[in-house]
């Protein structure tokens, strides 16, 4: 399912450049809206990244399931014997690596539009939360894509839950990009819920999937 | 033996009452027209009879299985066509297929098996994506039958195919149980056995004797 989705997007090259755009857009707009100095870099990058990381998750996810969903080829792979969650966790999958790689487009244009540090921690902590973000985010927009109003529905429902991963990644990345020691239970503590979230969203999603 | 038997069965959207009660039952073997204008109910009896919805109530039995709480052991003995080919566009032919073979347990033989048998052997390289809307309606037919069903459940398959896809639905008819919705007479007539008239979600006048009836 990762292989299909991943190959598809690959071949019709929609969602990750209109992403890396929107990335590059955002980081520009940033730029130019905050006072962004060496000083200040370290205080309100975390923010710039978690702002653009859920607004580019909103539309990874939620185009991951609607797409199916508007084609008529997610009926069809229901109809399957394939269990959902087998399905549910590779479309996610699949999700998760394009939020990925959107992340590598954002820290690499933090680095050079702002100048942030482009550490390993800083990567870990991101990788980390993504996790979590990943399986709630693609478990909403499976619930989201049974309704009409899939693209309001997503973010009101989403967004309060990936609210723990932004403010313990928050607070992690703001002392990485300050360039301080940071200690590794914030990112340990991000895998621990992503872990729980997938076993979780894998569970649920025949009830979400199931019409 | 009957492969489907529905009792009583319904369908609710809201408080809006789409289809019946109505009872039926398919034998095995039969191939059955459902006909009726838009809005009659045909897809949706189509889709509770294939497990892609739920029935409001009503009791629906399916090769001698509950088809409420068997659903998973069920769908390997079902082929469904909805509406839309549900095709991957940057996917080629062949790759739709396998993908589906995964996912029902089949292997790469019967691949190309049901290229041949579709007659999408000379565009299996192809892009659905750059197929015509008939070529994309024989693949979404090819993954119906991808892991030969016993009972075939097809929402308009005639959508889009020429005289030569018809024909392909004559062959892929064949030693199956059939339930075929169609806005098309003459094809009912030519590929079915039986008729069921549907209108308001009701079966109109007596639902076993549609003027459409093949005596084969």
């Amino acid at each position: 399912m990762a292989r299909k989705d991943l190959r598809s997007e690959w071949r019709g090259r929609e969602l990750l450049p209109a992403l890396a755009t929107f990335v590059v857009l955002a980081l520009l707009i940033a730029n130019f809206a905050f006072d962004l100095n060496g000083a200040s870099v370290p205080r309100l990058a975390p923010g710039i990244l978690w702002l653009v990381l859920v607004f580019v998750g909103l539309v990874a996810f939620g185009r991951s399931f609607a797409g199916e969903k508007d084609r008529g080829s997610l009926e069809a792979m229901l109809l399957t014997p394939a269990p959902a969650g087998a399905l549910f966790a590779g479309k996610a999958a699949a999700a998760g690596l394009v939020l990925l790689a959107t992340e590598a487009v954002l820290l690499l244009g933090m680095a050079l539009f702002f100048g942030a540090p482009l550490s390993a921690a800083i990567v870990a902590i991101s990788v980390a939360a993504s996790l979590g973000i990943a399986a709630l985010g693609s478990l909403f927009a499976a619930l989201a894509a049974q309704t009409r109003a899939k693209e309001l529905l997503l973010p009101v429902l989403v967004l309060p839950l990936w609210l723990p991963f932004v403010v313990l990644g928050g607070r992690a990345l703001q002392e990485a990009f300050a360039g301080q020691a940071v200690s590794p239970e914030p990112s340990l503590l991000l895998l621990d819920l992503g872990v729980l979230f997938w076993i979780a969203a894998v569970l649920a999603a025949r009830f979400v999937l199931d019409d | 033996m009957s492969v489907i038997v529905a009792g009583a069965l319904t369908q609710r959207f809201g408080s809006r009452l789409a289809l019946g009660p109505m009872d039926l039952q398919v034998a095995a073997g039969e191939r059955l027209a459902v006909l009726g204008d838009n809005g009659a109910g045909k897809t949706t009896l189509l889709r509770l009879i294939a497990t892609a919805a739920r029935p409001a109530s009503g009791r629906l039995v399916l090769f001698g299985l509950d088809a409420g709480a068997q659903r998973e052991r069920l769908r390997g003995r079902l082929g469904y066509l909805g509406h839309q080919p549900g095709v991957y566009e940057e996917l080629s032919v062949r790759e739709n297929l396998e993908f589906f073979a995964v996912l029902q347990g089949v292997s790469t033989q019967r691949v190309t098996e049901a290229l041949e048998e579709c007659g999408l052997a000379a565009v299996q390289r192809a892009r659905a994506g750059t197929l015509s809307r008939g070529l994309q309606q024989r693949l979404a037919l090819a993954r119906s039958v991808l892991h030969q069903p016993e009972l075939l459940i097809l929402d308009e398959p005639d959508a889009s195919l020429d005289s030569s896809g018809r024909a392909l639905l004559g062959r892929l008819f064949r030693d199956r149980t059939v339930l075929m919705a169609t806005h098309d007479r003459s094809l009912a007539r030519e590929l079915c056995s039986r008729g069921l008239l549907l209108k308001a979600g009701l079966p109109a006048g007596d639902p076993w004797a549609l003027q459409v009836v093949n005596a084969d």
